[in-house]
């Protein structure tokens, strides 16, 4: 046992090949995932919660194996390809037997082969070319197919059905690799990232998963997002209008909600979250009063002029979610949403002049603006006040799915006819018995299920017996006057 | 062994005694639909409601199981009679309560960990009558229907009240999910009795699985204690943080322990508990005496017992109490959460030395009322060959609607790499059977880990592993 250069590949070949390889390399799979369950996994986590959960000396280690992100380790996914290796070697091994199984089955009916089958019944005939014949009958009522073999000078019948599951392994196997390659190609090819859109905006640049940014050859606008309710006001159902924008045009359009994403060109949109933007309103309900009295209600959205007359326009230009006020300023206290301010800018056409009024609808004052012609009420409500809405769209490319969903269904197939279908095979044969007398040898094996088959088997043979006797029955004295009956038809 | 064949020859046969327990269990049943009844009057509510039906099928389950062990342990047949009657009105019960609730919601009840639990006792149940039924595997009951009343009083222990539907379930494919979901888990827990029936009549040496189970439960409260105990007898717990929902934290992957007053010694009254029938099996090897085993299987009956009520103990005392912390001044709130590990620990004790027990019944009567070794080898099979290609439906379909829902097949999700670590050790179970001609025994082990796997799944991943998969 010389160790050489050359033979190094064979030794590679020979332990890959091997099923208990193939064992050992999934016990390490399943040790590597469960540890990657219970480890805290980097993208996942955020770094804040990892270094509280493992004191810097531990997380060092855990970095250094990479157990934080076991998903993605070098380790893991060399652990995979062994799999996948083990697999196509383990398949090659055993794939040409099993084909040569296939495409050449065992017709033949030599004594010992008789004598190994598990299922075998002999009934006797008075002549093998009648037995066989009600034989052949017989199977055919029954559904099986037969086919004549003519086996040293033994007539014999062989008959087979679902010969293809022994195949199901190898579909099963493949699918797998399938599934495999889909995952690889997403990986290398695919990614995933964020984009958020305000009502209204396009954006065409995610942030990806791994860190950084991507450009789209195209845009996405959002023209409206919002949230359903249920009566008792947990969230329904999130939904964004969304549409494609390329050179200016928009080219498709599609609501999309939870379960339902937009695709294009490869390109999936989820709705994945959505919020009020804190610092952004959409649109405010309020009112003013003319000089003479008159109360007109105003819809006013950001940026947006809203003629009030045909001396003056007025436009929200400012919104503080938490304001305070110090002498007769409005200053920003905090992003959350506390003591709204709304300002607006009152311009009067004629002379450009622009003056400006605050809205304190916590406080319930109005600042500034008291020598202009037009008054300003505060919202009412918090039904007067409509936050812009932000979609959380999940952007994702993954070109190689497709080979995971034919990977998939190839599996689900396989596994059916692996375990559904069984593989029964029939050799019906006219020899002498041990006493030399003439039988009908009716033998039968299934590569699994055997106990359905025992009855499938015992149906064959008592569907053969019954035909036998009604040959007996009405062409035993037939054959022994055949001559004349001929004769009898003659005239 | 020689002993215990001679108790089995001494024994009357097993038809003519055993009215007790049936007299005793169908008092049980009736007195406690009286109370139920009872109580249901008394407050004027509806009596059909999603939760009595739930109480009717679990007395009738609870009632089933006795009678099904109580064959176990007598052999009387018409115990199983009367326990498949039972187990038949549990499952009527039981479907009557999913309907009532599928006809509230308007949907099948396939979105929340309670619901889940509702429709996977549905399913063993089902399961457990087509088992004896069709494959006439009578005693399989007194594995499965233990296991249905585990689950239905842990449902009572979560939130149950009907919620509509968030966003992401609201799918096609969570009915296609979840369905195969039941059904699988349902296939695994009957492949994971029929496994243990086939241990009990293949007829193994139980003093080995008595070291096994000893040996593990041994070590779990050993290493509880080495710990945990702290001075005066207390047992320090993790602190926790009501809410942010996590443990409290004092420093970098420093947590904050406190003690609880005196739960220290049960642990080790347990841990002793446990190591004594260790020793009366080493003895009895030593000194090649059989008797010991006798005394070995009494003191194990007896650890079970202490456990169930260090378990009990823990829950009461560690449940939303607070307790001071020896780092630092005040008391801090102490939740079962906080402690994953002590309770699963604890919890896996139990169910090994139940099996243990349970293995014990192998007896001459008893190997003859069951199906031949071979038969529930083949069954046993059978069960994981429908078992395994719904599982494999099920992580394609979820792969599926993920891909519809978080925009990925596959984010190695802990509950999605468990489903696949059990999608493995079942794929490894066919793979040693059919290449390696694994039967009998090491396919059965094989068969009740699958099961535990599949057990951790879906609950242990719930509850101890967070993730994208929080519905249930």
């Amino acid at each position: 046992m010389a160790f050489s250069l050359s033979s190094i590949p064979k030794r590679i070949h020979k332990t890959f090949a091997n099923l208990r390889t193939g064992i050992v390399l999934l016990i390490l799979v399943v040790i590597a995932s469960a540890m990657g369950t219970f480890v805290l996994q980097r993208p996942a986590t955020d770094a804040d919660r990892l270094a509280q959960a493992y004191s810097p000396n531990t997380l060092r280690w855990l970095d250094r194996f990479m157990l934080t992100d076991v998903f993605h380790s070098w380790w893991f996914l060399t652990l995979l390809g062994l799999v996948s290796l083990s697999i196509v070697l383990v398949s090659l091994d055993r794939f040409p037997n099993a084909w040569r199984f296939y495409a050449r089955p065992y017709r033949k009916t030599d004594w010992h082969f008789r004598a190994a089958l598990p299922h075998k019944v002999e009934l006797p005939i008075k002549n093998a070319e009648d037995g066989l014949n009600a034989a052949e009958r017989a199977l055919k009522k029954l559904g099986w197919p037969v086919e004549r073999v003519a086996y040293k000078n033994e007539p014999s019948l062989y008959s087979e059905r679902h010969r293809f599951s022994v195949m199901a392994v190898y579909i099963v196997h493949a699918s797998l690799l399938l599934i495999f390659a889909g995952g690889i190609i997403d990986g290398a090819f695919g990614y995933s990232g964020f984009l958020a859109l305000h009502k209204g905006q396009t954006g065409n640049v995610i942030e990806l998963r791994s860190g950084g940014k991507k450009q789209l050859p195209f845009a996405v606008k959002c023209y409206a997002a919002g949230q359903d309710n249920y009566a008792d006001g947990s969230p329904k159902k999130w939904w964004s209008k969304l549409a494609v924008v390329q050179d200016g045009k928009e080219i498709e359009s599609k609501e999309i909600v939870v379960n339902d994403p937009l695709v294009y060109r490869g390109l999936r949109f989820y709705q994945s979250s959505y919020w009020l933007d804190n610092h952004t309103v959409d649109s405010l309900q309020i009112a003013w009063v003319a000089k003479n009295g008159k109360e007109t209600p105003l819809q006013l959205h950001m940026n947006q002029p809203v003629a009030l007359d045909s001396d003056a326009t007025v436009s929200l230009v400012d919104y503080i979610p938490d304001a305070f006020v110090r002498d007769g300023q409005v200053f920003k206290k905090s992003d959350d949403i506390e003591n709204l301010a709304f300002g607006l800018e009152v311009k009067n056409r004629a002379t450009a002049e622009v003056s400006k009024v605050w809205l304190l609808p916590a406080q319930g004052i109005v600042l500034g603006g008291e020598n202009l012609n037009y008054q300003f009420k505060n919202p009412t409500g918090a039904q007067d006040i409509a936050l812009a809405a932000v979609t959380g769209l999940e952007v994702s490319h993954e070109p190689g799915q497709w080979l995971v969903w034919g990977g998939v269904l190839l599996m689900c197939a396989g596994l059916g006819v692996a375990f559904y279908m069984v593989h029964m095979r029939l050799w019906i044969v006219a020899i002498p018995d041990a006493k030399g007398k003439l039988v009908l040898w009716v033998g039968g094996q299934a590569n699994k299920n055997r106990d359905r088959f025992e009855q499938k088997f015992n149906d064959v043979v008592e569907g053969i017996r019954s035909e036998l006797e009604r040959e007996s029955l009405t062409s035993r004295p037939a054959r022994k006057e055949q001559p004349e009956l001929t004769l009898a038809g003659v005239k | 062994m020689a002993t215990r064949a001679r108790v089995v020859r001494m024994e009357p046969p097993a038809a003519t005694g055993g009215n007790a327990l049936l007299v005793l269990v169908g008092l049980s049943v009736v007195f406690l639909l009286i109370v139920a009844l009872l109580g249901v009057a008394k407050s004027g509510g509806s009596l059909i409601s999603e939760s009595n039906f739930l109480y009717v099928a679990l007395i009738f389950y609870a009632g089933a199981g006795s009678l099904y062990m109580g064959f176990g342990v007598t052999g009387t047949p018409r115990y199983v009679r009367y326990a498949s009657v039972a187990t038949s009105i549990g499952l009527v019960a039981n479907t009557l309560a999913v309907a009532h609730r599928w006809y509230l919601s308007g949907r099948p009840p396939f979105a929340s960990i309670y619901e889940m639990l509702l429709s996977f006792v549905w399913a063993v149940a089902a399961m457990t009558l087509i088992a004896e039924k069709k494959f006439g595997v009578k005693i399989i009951g007194s594995i499965t229907m233990p296991l249905a009343v585990v689950c239905v009083i842990l449902m009572q222990l979560l939130p149950s009240e009907v919620r509509p539907l968030v966003p992401a379930l609201q799918s096609t494919w969570l009915h296609v999910h979840v369905t195969l979901a039941m059904l699988s888990y349902a296939a695994c827990a009957l492949s994971c009795a029929l496994a243990m029936m086939f241990l009990i009549q293949d007829g193994f040496q139980t003093e080995t699985f008595l070291a096994w189970t000893s040996a593990m439960v041994s070590a779990i409260y050993i290493a509880i204690v080495a710990t945990r105990f702290e001075k005066w007898g207390g047992l320090s717990v993790t602190g926790w943080n009501a809410q942010t929902k996590s443990d409290i934290f004092l420093g970098q992957g420093m947590r904050l322990f406190v003690t609880v007053p005196d739960l220290g010694w049960l642990f080790v009254i347990a841990a002793l508990a446990a190591i004594v029938p260790l020793l009366l099996y080493f003895a009895g090897r030593v000194r090649n005496d059989g008797s010991f085993y006798g005394t070995a299987n009494k003191a194990v009956f007896i650890s079970i017992l202490l456990q169930l009520v260090v378990v009990a103990a823990f829950v009461l005392r560690v449940r939303d109490a607070a307790y001071p912390s020896p780092d630092q001044d005040g008391l801090f709130p102490t939740s079962l959460a906080a402690s994953p590990f002590l309770l699963g620990g604890m919890v896996t004790g139990i169910f090994a030395s139940l099996l243990y027990l349970m293995l014990l019944w192998r007896r001459a009567d008893l190997q003859g009322l069951l199906p031949s070794a071979d038969t529930l080898d083949r069954v046993t099979y059978k069960t994981i060959g429908i078992a395994f290609p719904l599982l494999t439906g099920m992580i394609a379909a979820g792969a599926y609607w993920a891909n519809r829902t978080w925009g990925s097949y596959w984010s190695w999700d802990p509950k999605e790499t468990w489903a696949a670590i059990t999608w493995l050790v079942y794929a490894g179970y066919l793979h040693m059977r059919i290449t390696r001609g694994w039967r009998g025994r090491r396919a059965a082990y094989f068969a009740i880990l699958g099961f535990g796997v599949v057990i951790f799944t879906f609950l242990g991943v719930t509850y101890l592993l967070p993730g994208l998969h929080a519905y249930a």
